[in-house]
């Protein structure tokens, strides 16, 4: 996975396929390819626990929805904090299915995989009918609607008697070839599930830059006159650059849902969107290495801030609400302090390493 | 009819507190070209600042109430000092970004202290018998409340047209380079507009203590209810935020009293504004008062 945008000196491209190209050596390649297999045999070597193997399935899916945001903010400019919405339009796709047909419909526990890409289309077009005011609106505007969005989301789920006033709507177990999947092989099953979308999807957004699709987004970005003046059509980009996140984000939603077997609204709220936005930055706004590293980074760093705050909690039970304090805190100082001093996110870290061993010994 | 009218004077009275938050919100666009997401934290600090010096250290309300201003004034400067001076001609996202991490640390910061679960009162300081006028009766808080609110408003709409301090504001949200070369401190310039952001959302959050008691939830969905405000009236009028806000408040009141309870409508006054909001932004964004700097792709 090359940055072509900051290559090194002496680095001469003969033709355009070989600045294209995804590796660019054999042993990139070869390293890759390791780390695939590495991901898929681990979970087969080590027992892990159904409580962690939750928690890697939730970056996973993170992983997921944070490729379509940071195509959204990161390649094409467009910032949005409804991000989480947009996953849950993902995920009420599978609780509408479950309303209507039951939630143990063939529909839902066999035809998954479908459902899973039907909730991603669904997601898609509801995402492009929220990109539509991007026509006209820019920067600041753009946040407040689709910060109104969210809003609006959050309403219809809360006071509609159809989703239970956003009660859990429960989905039920999948069927696998081998018949019904049990509670012991779940979070099993969907740690290969979910991986492999996020392979397929991560391949997906790296070709998508290689093509003239994903590259009028960063022509947009940049500057939207010139991009018009060479013929691409900005606003009808806008629009479709929603509908790429939609997509991302309803099918992380619905990997959601089957992975926590039902849809609550409490899952999808305005700092959840505020959240997504963070691992984009902290990952490194438009890089593919991003949107990968920055959930696995903000998830972790929950993770430890909450056995923080419960250690915490058993010392100073006297001061208000240490607990819940300390993850709005720490997530604040992640946010604002990688702003200030590393805007490029963690990806300019990767960057950095890497030079370094690939021209070790010398310095430059 | 009279229910009517109860409506809308309690309307007034609320869109009165909104125009007051939306005030500081379009103080620091209106300057600086910021959108301070953060700006409901700051209200709701300085509500509680005033709750703690009232109650606890037990200083007349009204003194207390000018004290938590002057806090909130030093407290919103070096917010601006340490995280958005160093930020000025970065990318437009990472402004906004930076806002709401501060969004969150101030969160987390009013989570440490007892504010941050249960609700809170302040003591009646002015006498319980509503007002009865032409049939609608105003608790003496709300009046007291709506009044300093103007006073507040046209103090600000002054300030911005006459003093010098105003009128180098107007010239940096004019053209930086110019007025920088004409002798205006730019960076001075985005530290006080915080500074006086801070010191209205101080005084909204204290009179709105006053009438509804305090609870950081409460205080936290009114944080956000100010980008309707804001943007109906045009992000950078004073008077605008004043009209919308007002209409805010008249909308919301009708909604809850109309609304809900028919058709199968619930919490309509949470919604309402923010479909207003998609709407004003489609057809008409730069607001009602706004100055047109919009374009189209």
């Amino acid at each position: 996975m090359s940055e072509n945008r900051w290559l090194a000196t002496g680095n001469f491209f003969t033709s355009y396929k070989a600045e294209q190209r995804i590796f660019q050596t054999h042993i990139d390649r070869l390293v890759f390819i390791g780390l695939l297999v590495l991901m898929f045999v681990w979970p087969l070597i080590f027992a892990v626990s159904n409580k962690y193997m939750l928690v890697i399935d939730s970056i996973l899916i993170a992983i997921v929805a944070v490729y379509g945001l940071n195509l959204l903010t990161g390649f094409a400019g467009l910032i949005s904090i409804g991000h989480a919405a947009f996953v849950g339009v993902g995920a009420y796709t599978l609780a509408t299915f479950a309303r209507l047909l039951g939630s143990n419909h063939v529909l839902l526990t066999h035809y998954w995989p479908l459902m899973i890409v039907l909730a991603g289309i669904v997601g898609a077009i509801i995402g492009g009918i929220v990109g539509l005011p991007s026509l006209r609106l820019k920067h600041l505007y753009l946040v407040i609607a689709t910060l109104s969005f969210q809003m609006i989301f959050q309403w219809v789920i809360n006071f509609s008697k159809f989703y239970d006033q956003g009660q859990s709507i429960a989905i039920g177990r999948v069927f696998w070839f081998t018949g019904k999947v049990a509670r012991k092989q779940h979070y099993f099953l969907w740690y290969y599930v979910i991986l492999v979308v996020v392979i397929i999807l991560g391949f997906a957004v790296r070709n998508l830059l290689r093509s003239k699709h994903g590259r009028c987004l960063v022509a947009v970005r940049d500057n939207d006159r010139a991009a018009d003046a060479m013929g691409m059509h900005p606003g009808f980009t806008k629009v479709y650059a929603f509908a790429l996140a939609g997509f991302f984000a309803g099918v992380a939603g619905a990997l959601h849902a089957y992975l926590w077997r039902g849809v609550g609204f409490e899952s999808f709220m305005l700092h959840h969107s505020i959240s997504y936005l963070a691992m984009a930055i902290v990952g490194g706004l438009g890089t593919l290495v991003g949107s990968i590293v920055g959930p696995v980074a903000i998830l972790m760093l929950e993770l430890q801030v909450e056995s923080l705050s419960e250690f915490v909690g058993h010392y100073f039970t006297s001061i208000g609400d240490v607990a819940t304090a300390l993850r709005p805190l720490s997530f604040g100082l992640v946010i604002v302090l990688f702003l200030m001093f590393e805007p490029r996110g963690i990806a300019n870290w990767w960057r950095i390493v890497r030079s370094y061993f690939k021209l070790w010994p010398f310095r430059y | 009819m009279s229910y009517f009218f109860q409506l809308v004077v309690s309307g007034i009275v609320v869109g009165s507190i909104y125009a007051l938050s939306a005030l500081g919100f379009v103080l620091i666009y209106k300057s600086s070209r910021v959108l301070n997401l953060a700006h409901g934290q700051i209200i709701a600090s300085g509500a509680f600042i005033t709750y703690a010096l009232t109650v606890w250290v037990g200083i007349p309300i009204v003194i207390s109430f000018l004290l938590s201003m002057g806090i909130t004034f030093f407290l919103a400067m070096s917010v601006e000092r340490v995280f958005l001076r160093r930020l000025i001609g970065e990318p437009i996202i990472s402004v906004i970004m930076v806002t709401i991490g501060l969004m969150s640390i101030i969160d987390g910061l009013i989570y440490m202290t007892p504010f941050g679960a249960g609700n809170f009162s302040f003591p009646e300081f002015l006498p319980k018998t509503p007002v009865a006028l032409w049939g609608v009766s105003i608790s003496w808080t709300q009046l007291v409340g709506v009044i300093i609110t103007f006073i507040m408003i046209g103090g600000f709409t002054w300030f911005f047209k006459a003093s010098t301090v105003g009128i180098s504001m107007r010239a940096v949200s004019d053209d930086q380079f110019a007025s920088m070369s004409i002798g205006i401190s730019v960076p001075k310039v985005f530290g006080l507009a915080w500074a006086a952001a801070g010191l209205s959302a101080a005084a909204a959050g204290g009179i709105l203590g006053n009438i509804t008691g305090l609870n950081f939830y409460v205080l936290h969905s009114f944080g956000i209810i100010v980008f309707p405000v804001v943007i109906v009236g045009g992000l950078d009028s004073i008077f605008g935020a004043v009209v919308a806000g007002i209409i805010m408040g008249l909308i919301q009141q009708f909604a809850a009293g109309y609304l809900d309870g028919n058709w199968g409508l619930y919490g309509t006054a949470d919604v309402l504004p923010y479909i207003i909001l998609l709407i004003i932004l489609l057809f008409k964004p730069h607001g009602l008062f706004g100055i047109h700097e919009i374009e189209r792709v």
